[in-house]
């Protein structure tokens, strides 16, 4: 597959993915009856839990319930497995395939000169399964939660206004920019008869890059004038919208429970 | 280069997490003052482009292809502040919503990229080009080489992160608790794949973009300062006093860690009283004459202080004793500093309704 | 009140060096319906980011309703959120105009910037997003929607503070005709009303719909101005201003040329045979 269709083939995915989110964020699951600001603490207590567990046991108690919470979110097994488990087994796994020998200590299995050992395995165990538990409780948030949501609730948690200001509209126009590149190489894809050389290729891409760029700068200052336009004058207003419930405070007694637990009989 | 979580352990993370905060605290700053307003719509919209520019395939002698960050672009158009907000928030969005990099590790990822990746790009960059007409081809060169050298320090950086991992953090067996390679193994790993691919996708991206831009659109090129002299209105904001509350939970911190002070041993050099002269322990640490000079012993009997040694003598404890004489004497200090301010406040005049 | 919502004398204005209105005047009544009219680069849009205090010329002056337009007028605040109260733009590109996450988000941002209260900014939203027909798409993302609805939405965060001034850039450009007579029909609604509207556009097919005056720009000052009527009958000016192309055609064994604009039959122009 040619660099063009790669890098066509990781936009689809993007946008794939913000299409995904907006159908499980309209389903009934666990996550999406939570308050978003107990969602987002909730998962993130849960996410450093996992990083703070020192048993292997209790890390894949901890993937277990991750992925409970995942499926209980309407994610379904399918996405799960295709957008987290694969992806992390692709990259963590090779990553940690050689800690299996090369880690000193008990040895546990013999393939031929290749010597396991015990801490090799576990070691190996330990992070891919600290990786997947992270990766799966992120994502079942991220599908869960529309994204300004998301951004609110950072906001209500004291994150500062500038910062989730800049990452809405980073966001905002991530998508815009994605659909300009999309277009610029689909267009050169089409175009391209025959081969293009390496040389020709970087070229093709740098100068894509720099269009992108030229258009980035234009579309920032007249976001700017539109800024100025309806009154911007620096100040950022918050329009408070959240409000917790029973649910919510119980979800919450529940994340952090499960989080303390973790972290107390794994440390 | 993007860290998963899990790889580094909590206090790494946390390390890492404060490094970044002051970097990103000290960029926001020093953007604000150039930028003003600006800042919001230009950085965001860099970031955005930063993140697109990301996951373009650069195709690679060889018939590979690599990635790139886009840093020194970044650092041109930007300054290295600028950038530093625009990868950083490019990065977080890619953690945030597209699980490309932890959460736990966001800051360590930043530090890597958005911050040591800037900061070599613009050094290397500024020396490279220096006083370089902008249309030269010495600064198309300056960018490559700026660009391959800030991935290949980012990269360094994530390998020492790496390989400190299983020394620092293992359990009784020896089993590394996170990422399980030690240096030796880390930075070969990690440094091959970008000397090599990395380095020079990023290199290669950096200075095609220089080039085009050295066609299309010069100005770009002169850095973060031509945005101030653009035509359009920049509201001055109002001055918005600078809320003293967080100052003052500082200072409520320092309080109290004052009784760490117990911990050091004997009196200070040159901090002795008439008493000092006949301790066994402070001639110890300093030789002094076993009696204390007369001129001495005359004044220290001029002024007796009311908590001498910070130790008041109902307290029996010497800990809480600190902490008492720390809250008093801030106490005191803040009551001398409130009437001072208002003895030199300024009359107020009456506000005009419009 | 003044009866002038704007008065604009001797402007100039370079933009990175090169003039872009280059000594216009203009007086634009309180109520009036102008569109503004001219090839790209006759100077529109930056016009109408000069009337609504974006821009400031080099030389000359701008006033609204008789205070001046000037930058250090509008750092005053007090001053500044009156007058983005009052004038309200919509810009050319919707994607530049919707910045924020959502689309609620986006009509809200103006009473927000202007400190209104929670519960009277909730009702003039919705009132607005029903009058724009834009329930339906109020949670949505901008790069979720069509053009016609990103102008919808662009309009709405316009309308929402009720301006008395509204400056429209290109509102018609790319969009299809369902949308564009829907824009039409909103423009066409405040002839007589209080709200004084210019409209900068390049498609003369609708100037009799939205405007009371036409004028007409050609390298940064104003060439022309009059009634939709005058204008459009005018076929000389209108080649002049480049606003109109000239077909050969023939009938039998006759060739000749004359301006025309696509949307007009034939019927209404005079042939020498």
């Amino acid at each position: 597959m040619s660099f063009l269709e790669s890098t066509l083939q990781g936009f689809t995915r993007a946008l794939s993915r913000s299409l995904l989110s907006e159908q499980v964020a309209g389903q009934p699951g666990i996550l999406q009856q939570l308050d978003p600001r107990v969602r987002v603490v909730g998962i993130f207590s849960l996410v450093i839990a996992g990083v703070l567990c020192r048993r292997l046991d209790v890390i894949i108690a901890l993937f277990v319930l991750a992925t409970g919470i995942a499926l209980a979110s309407r994610v379904s097994p399918a996405s799960l497995a295709k957008r987290v488990w694969l992806v992390v087994l692709a990259f963590t796994g090779v990553i940690a395939f050689p800690a299996l020998f090369a880690t000193p200590g008990a040895p546990v299995l013999s393939l031929s000169r290749f010597v396991i050992t015990a801490q090799g395995l576990r070691t190996a165990l330990l992070l891919i399964f600290r990786v997947e538990t992270a990766a799966t409780l992120t994502t079942a948030l991220v599908l869960a939660t529309p994204w300004t949501h998301t951004l609110k609730a950072l906001r209500s948690l004291r994150l500062p206004a500038e910062v989730v200001t800049m990452l809405a509209m980073t966001h905002r126009y991530v998508f815009l920019l994605l659909e300009s590149a999309n277009q610029m190489f689909e267009s050169r894809a089409s175009r391209a008869v025959g081969r293009l050389s390496g040389a020709e290729s970087r070229g093709m891409t740098a100068s894509t890059a720099g269009v992108l760029l030229t258009k980035s700068m234009d579309l920032s200052h007249d976001v700017y004038l539109a800024m100025l336009a309806r009154g911007f004058r620096g100040e950022i207003p918050l329009l408070t919208e959240f409000r917790l419930t029973i649910l919510d405070y119980a979800g919450l007694l529940i994340f952090l429970f499960a989080g303390g637990l973790a972290v107390w009989i794994g440390r | 280069m993007h860290i998963p979580d899990g790889y580094l352990s909590p206090s790494t993370c946390v390390t890492l997490y404060l490094a970044a905060a002051s970097g990103w605290y000290a960029a926001l700053r020093r953007v604000k003052r150039i930028l003003a307003t600006r800042t919001i719509p230009l950085i965001s919209v860099f970031a955005a482009f930063s993140f697109v520019i990301m996951m373009f395939n650069i195709p690679l002698p060889g018939g590979t292809t690599g990635h790139a960050v886009g840093v020194t672009v970044a650092v041109i158009v930007l300054g290295p502040w600028g950038a530093i907000l625009s990868i950083s928030l490019a990065l977080a969005i890619q953690a945030l919503f597209f699980g490309d990099g932890g959460i736990t590790t966001l800051g360590a990822n930043c530090l890597n990229m958005a911050m040591i990746g800037a900061f070599v790009a613009y050094g290397s960059y500024r020396l490279i080009a220096a006083g370089a007409d902008l249309s030269s081809r010495r600064r198309v060169l300056a960018a490559a080489i700026a660009g391959y050298l800030a991935i290949n320090a980012s990269a360094f950086a994530t390998a020492l992160e790496f390989g400190i991992q299983p020394a620092l953090f293992h359990d009784a067996s020896g089993t590394p608790l996170y990422a399980p390679y030690p240096l030796s193994v880390a930075i070969p790993a990690m440094m091959i794949g970008h000397l090599t691919f990395a380095g020079l996708a990023e290199a290669a991206i950096s200075a095609g973009m220089i080039a085009y831009l050295q066609k299309a659109d010069l100005g770009l090129l002169q850095g973060p300062g031509t945005f101030a002299q653009s035509p359009e209105f920049v509201p001055v904001p109002r001055a918005a006093t600078p809320s003293p509350s967080r100052l003052w939970w500082a200072v409520a911190l320092l309080m109290f860690l004052t009784p760490l002070g117990i911990l050091a041993a004997g009196t200070a050099w040159g901090e002795w009283s008439a008493y000092d002269f006949d301790n066994a322990r402070v001639q110890l640490s300093s030789t002094l004459p076993s009696v204390a000079p007369a001129g001495l012993r005359k004044l220290s009997a001029l002024w007796t202080a009311p908590f001498p040694g910070y130790a008041p003598r109902f307290i029996r404890s010497p800990h809480f004793g600190y902490l008492l004489s720390a809250m008093f004497g801030v106490g005191l200090l803040a009551l001398l500093s409130l009437i001072a301010k208002s003895w030199f406040k300024p009359r107020r005049q009456p506000e005009a309704r419009a | 009140m003044s009866a002038l919502a704007f008065t604009l004398q001797d402007v100039h204005f370079d933009y990175q060096g090169i003039p872009a209105l280059d000594g216009l005047s203009l007086r634009v009544e309180r109520g009036e319906r102008i569109a503004l009219v001219g090839a790209n680069g006759s100077g529109k849009s930056t016009l109408l980011r000069l009337l609504d205090g974006l821009y400031f010329p080099s030389s000359g002056a701008i006033e609204f309703d008789g205070h001046p337009l000037t930058a250090s007028h509008l750092q005053d605040e007090q001053f500044s959120f009156a007058f983005r109260r009052r004038v309200a733009m919509v810009f050319q590109n919707p994607d530049a105009q919707l910045f924020n996450p959502t689309v609620f988000d986006e009509i809200a941002y103006g009473p927000l910037q202007l400190h209104w209260q929670k519960e009277e900014l909730m009702r003039r939203v919705d009132e607005v997003l029903a009058f724009m027909q834009l329930e339906a798409v109020k949670d949505r993302p901008p790069y979720r929607l069509s053009g016609g609805e990103k102008k919808r939405v662009a309009l709405a965060s316009a309308l929402v503070l009720d301006p008395e001034v509204l400056l429209l850039d290109e509102p018609t450009a790319s969009l299809d005709p369902r949308s564009q007579s829907q824009i039409v029909d909103l423009i066409q609604q405040w002839k007589g009303t209080a709200k004084t509207v210019i409209t900068a556009t390049h498609q003369i097919e609708i100037l009799e719909d939205i405007a009371d005056r036409v004028v007409i720009l050609d390298a940064g000052k104003v060439l022309a101005e009059g009634t939709p009527a005058q204008i459009l009958s005018n076929s000389e000016l209108l080649l002049r201003a480049n606003l109109v192309h000239a077909h050969r055609h023939s009938h039998g064994s006759v060739t000749h040329s004359h301006p025309h604009l696509h949307g007009h039959s034939h019927r209404d122009h005079d042939h020498e045979h």
